[in-house]
């Protein structure tokens, strides 16, 4: 196979000329400023001819811009190449593999259409924005150490906290579990690839977009997005010109997700290798087929919110506007059908993420896998009746308070069955403390905190009192940080040796561990309490009476900023110079560590027979898949 | 499961339930309760502490005794008992929280609708939240800054706002509710307990958010009755100053005549010498201008952040005051 793709690609290595119009950053340098130049003519001359003035709009054409200027870069690195050719009735190959898999460091910078490749850019992109986002919330948090003004005056405090939920929500949190879900789903399904490599090519190249917008929306002239990351109306629509910025690379992330969760969806169902039924699916591939549908189906919802703010901003349509007889309260609604279900894409391919490793790590099946995988489904359910429960005070219809308050209570129960199925699985285990399963653990403890300040806050009465303090902020907090970036750090030290084909230092990984673990929360309990006090989020001003405890925040917040330098360390130290991981370290039944690690470039050499359930752990003789058995011939002999 | 391992997972259950509950008592969580709602929002955190604190020792207790006694040794590569599920366990654990949360849910909606209920003869308020003041007005047509009620009686919020999304908190009353443009929301308090409390606006709702503040001052009804009496003489004052006052000017602005510290906009104390720097015509023009288009003209340093609906909402003659007022430093 190897061989095989190297001719390809020295039979299309472009010469002179040719570098120019080849796919690549070259380019990129010349097509991306051609769509910018359209995006700036083009208007301009609509306008023109229409005789409206002025002629030169900046709102308009920022926001053709941040339509065009992308699809520009996008032509320029080859995202649309195969389907540009197969529509202009150029010749096309359907497996060409030119673009597929590794071999310098220069191919993780291209267009590739291999599902590791895009793993592993995934990762390494959303890692970047998890640093950017952190050091935002530090900066804010310097402010915070004391009452009054210090450093930055609102608009800029606005736009910190705005683009430090922005960028770990849409850049780090649900891209971060894309990238880990791209990487190993192939492989545990005992796939060659992703049913569409092109589009999975294609849907990663969206997310850099997506995140210099974002940053880049900070810093225009007229003042960056300042109205939150929940961007409500119709605050959002009379913000600065970065508040286009924000809407805009909402829609990219969105875009990108979506294509994810379809390609998710269709190879799941669909590649599969014979004898993979549902019920021998590892639990992390259920976990992401519920999550994609997710995906799937919530996702235009936040796109249409974005649109529609920003057509009430540009082209002066009343979606939201009062005044001109919209309904205010129809964007929160809007908004809370995609972002309710949203908190969901966060945390449930990190529930998958914890079956595997706990179960791995404690040498036993996972209790009552059926159950585990039906509980994912009711969640998946029930998450798209809750979105109410954010606007508890928000002056909806009253009726609808109670009935959103059941079904935000009865979600507890699925997540519950969740919780004890990972303990139970625990009991009687030979549990390893190896650094994914302290992560598996800090998160089980930190997770049942945040579930349970959920109740508090399903329950309308305390909500009532505690929503908009922060309160809310812990919450969110011991949900997404002491749950979902725990599982994501699970993973990533889990599937380092896969991925690398190195393994990572334990001391290290252990001390980044207790770092995180400790410095979150001294950061994040003590919000709880200045929350009920009566703290509200969102001010870069509070009353003395908070003076202490926030500057204790603020320290242990930096601490916990610091604790990622460990992190990050040790995987760049390790990727480089670590010592050479076996295929199979954890001894883990699942597809993924049958293969060397890294794993070949299209996974497997002959097509795995499953034969079995995935965690048979300490059953004599169970075996989940054989490989290397005499599998259907799909290619002619001789083809390699 | 042996007796042994029975009594010790008991046991820490008990420990973490015990240093639980210490911390939950030991901590003023909440804010004094002030109102009869807040007492009854008060009882529903304190049973769903209850619960949770339940919930949290189990958990605690199986996660402490796994990591304790299930610890594998360096060389040991043997495999835990193939333990599938426990169809009964499953049940239970399924059924113990359901109706845990159904607990919860309704003892939620009894306070839910009890903290609703205004009684028959409730003080109406209106309440008009607008960047970044809270103004108040009572059934007598009077408006005010701040909000003062008696205690032992309903009283009925009447929340609107004139232009974005606010929220009105007071957090020793519990109750909130958002302020929504172009809409009538309800909300009932019934004070129980005199004093001074902050009245905090918790929604988001641009560059003056963190100042947009104002306090509840809660009498005895007796001493409410007195204050409506005499709250006419006590208003007064240069007449500018109730304008400056009900239109929240003190949010973003500093005024040292009036008692306000706001940064988000100039300085108007400053007035003349930004006059002098603008060149657009003499202060009281400057002013005027100013205040109905806040854009003409931009003191460097400050954002363009002053919202443009005082043209419409300030009547003419209560402008007059205002520019009056300012442009005579305060007087």
């Amino acid at each position: 196979m190897n061989e095989h793709s190297t001719e390809h690609e020295n039979a299309h290595a472009p010469a002179g000329l040719g570098r120019l119009t080849a796919p690549g950053w070259l380019r990129v340098l010349w097509v991306t400023p051609l769509f910018f130049g359209l995006g700036l003519g083009l208007p301009v001359l609509i306008r023109w001819l229409a005789g409206w003035d002025p002629v030169w709009k900046g709102s308009v054409l920022v926001t053709v811009e941040l339509v065009t200027t992308p699809f520009g870069f996008l032509a320029g690195i080859g995202g649309f190449d195969y389907w540009a050719h197969y529509a202009s009735g150029r010749p096309t190959q359907v497996d060409d593999h030119s673009g597929h898999g590794a071999r310098s460091w220069r191919d993780y910078f291209r267009i590739n259409t291999d599902h590791k490749v895009i793993g592993v850019q995934y990762l390494v992109t959303t890692i970047i924005f998890f640093c950017i986002g952190g050091m935002l919330a530090m900066l804010f948090r310097a402010e915070l150490a004391q009452p009054g003004d210090q450093y930055f005056n609102p608009q800029t405090f606005n736009v910190l906290i705005s683009n430090h939920a922005a960028l770990m929500i849409f850049l780090f949190v649900i891209p971060a579990f894309a990238g880990l879900g791209n990487y190993v789903i192939p492989l545990m399904i005992g796939a060659a690839d992703m049913a569409f490599p092109r589009l999975n090519a294609l849907s990663f190249w969206l997310l850099p977009i997506a995140g210099v917008m974002l940053i880049a929306g900070m810093v225009v002239p007229g003042g960056g997005p300042s109205a939150g990351w929940t961007c409500y109306a119709p605050l959002c629509s009379h913000q600065p010109l970065g508040q286009v910025f924000f809407n805009m690379g909402v829609q990219w992330a969105g875009a990108s997700s979506i294509m994810t969760a379809l390609n998710f969806l269709v190879t799941i169902i669909t590649m599969r290798a014979p004898g993979m039924t549902f019920w021998r699916m590892p639990l992390l591939v259920w976990a992401n087929f519920t999550t994609s549908m997710l995906v799937v189906i919530a996702t235009p919802f936040i796109a249409g919110s974005q649109f529609f703010v920003m057509f009430d901003r540009v082209l002066h349509t009343n979606f939201f506007e009062q005044g001109g007889g919209g309904y205010v309260l129809g964007y929160q609604h809007i908004f809370w059908f995609y972002s309710h279900p949203a908190v969901y894409i966060m945390m449930l391919p990190g529930f998958g993420i914890i079956s595997e490793v706990i179960a791995v790590m404690s040498r036993k099946p996972v209790f009552g896998y059926r159950l585990m995988a039906l509980s994912l489904m009711a969640i998946l359910v029930l998450g798209f009746s809750v979105w109410a429960h954010h606007m508890f005070v928000a002056g909806m219809a009253g009726w609808l308070r109670v009935p959103m308050m059941v079904t935000s209570m009865v979600i507890a129960v699925p997540t519950g069955i969740k919780i004890f199925s990972w303990l139970a699985t625990m009991w009687e285990g030979r549990i390893r403390f190896s650094t994914p399963m302290l992560f598996a653990l800090g998160f089980l403890s930190m997770f049942v905190i945040g579930g349970l300040s959920g109740i508090y806050l399903a329950s309308v009465p305390i909500d009532i009192h505690a929503s908009d303090t922060y309160f809310i902020v812990a919450h969110i907090h011991y949900v997404l940080f002491g749950g979902s970036v725990f599982t994501i750090f699970a993973g990533i030290y889990y599937w380092f040796p896969k991925m690398t084909g190195r393994m990572y230092d334990e001391r290290l990984g252990k001390l980044h561990f207790w770092l995180t673990f400790i410095g979150f929360n001294l950061t994040f309990f003590p919000m709880h309490y200045i929350g009920l006090q009566g703290m509200p989020r969102r001010v870069a001003d509070y009353a003395t009476r908070f003076a202490d405890i926030n500057l204790f925040i603020s320290i242990a917040s930096f601490g916990l900023g610091a604790s990622t330098l460990v992190f990050l360390y040790n995987m760049i130290r390790s990727w480089a110079h670590g010592p050479l991981a076996p295929g199979n370290p954890w001894r883990a039944m699942t597809l993924e560590w049958q293969v060397s690690s890294p794993p070949p470039v299209f996974n497997f050499d002959e097509i795995p027979q499953v034969v079995g359930g995935p965690y048979e752990y300490g059953v004599p003789g169970a075996r989940h898949a054989i490989l290397g058995a005499p599998a259907p011939v799909l290619e002619p002999a001789g083809a390699d | 499961m042996r007796r042994g391992s029975l009594i010790q997972l008991t046991a820490i259950a008990l420990v973490a339930g015990a240093v639980c509950t210490a911390v939950a008592l030991a901590v003023p969580w909440l804010p004094l309760d002030a109102g009869r709602e807040a007492g009854r929002i008060h009882f529903v955190f304190w049973f769903t502490t209850a619960i949770c604190i339940g919930v949290f020792s189990v958990v605690t207790a199986v996660l402490v005794y796994s990591v304790w006694k299930f610890r594998a040794g360096p060389d040991d590569d043997s495999d835990g008992p193939p333990v599938h599920g426990h169809t009964g366990i499953e049940i239970a654990w399924t059924a113990v929280p359901a109706v845990l949360v159904t607990a919860i849910s309704i003892v939620s909606a009894i306070v839910l609708a009890e903290n609703g209920d205004a009684g028959s003869n409730p003080l109406k308020i209106k309440v008009t939240a607008q960047q970044f003041a809270w103004s108040f007005t009572y059934p007598n047509g009077k408006t005010y800054g701040s909000l003062t009620l008696p205690t032992g009686r309903h009283t009925k919020l009447d929340i609107s706002s004139n232009d974005v999304i606010h929220s009105f908190w007071v957090p020793q009353l519990s109750q909130k509710q958002d302020a929504v443009p172009g809409q009538h929301n309800s909300l009932v308090i019934t004070p129980t307990r005199t004093g001074i409390f902050p009245v905090v606006c918790t929604e988001l709702c641009g560059l003056g958010h963190a100042l947009m503040r104002s306090h509840v001052e809660i009498m005895s009804p007796a001493g409410f009755a007195a204050w409506q009496k005499g709250s006419a003489a006590v208003a007064a004052g240069p007449p500018g100053l109730a304008a400056y006052q009900q239109n929240g000017c003190g949010g973003c602005h500093t005024l040292k005549a009036a008692g306000s510290a706001g940064k988000v906009g100039p300085d108007l104390d400053n007035l003349p010498a930004y006059a002098t720097q603008a060149k657009r015509g003499p202060l009281a023009a400057f002013i005027k201008e100013s205040i109905v288009n806040p854009g003409a003209y931009l003191q460097p340093g400050f954002p363009d952040a002053m919202p443009h609906i005082y043209a419409s909402q300030i009547p003419s003659d209560k402008l007059a005051q205002l520019v009056q007022y300012l442009a005579g430093g305060g007087k």
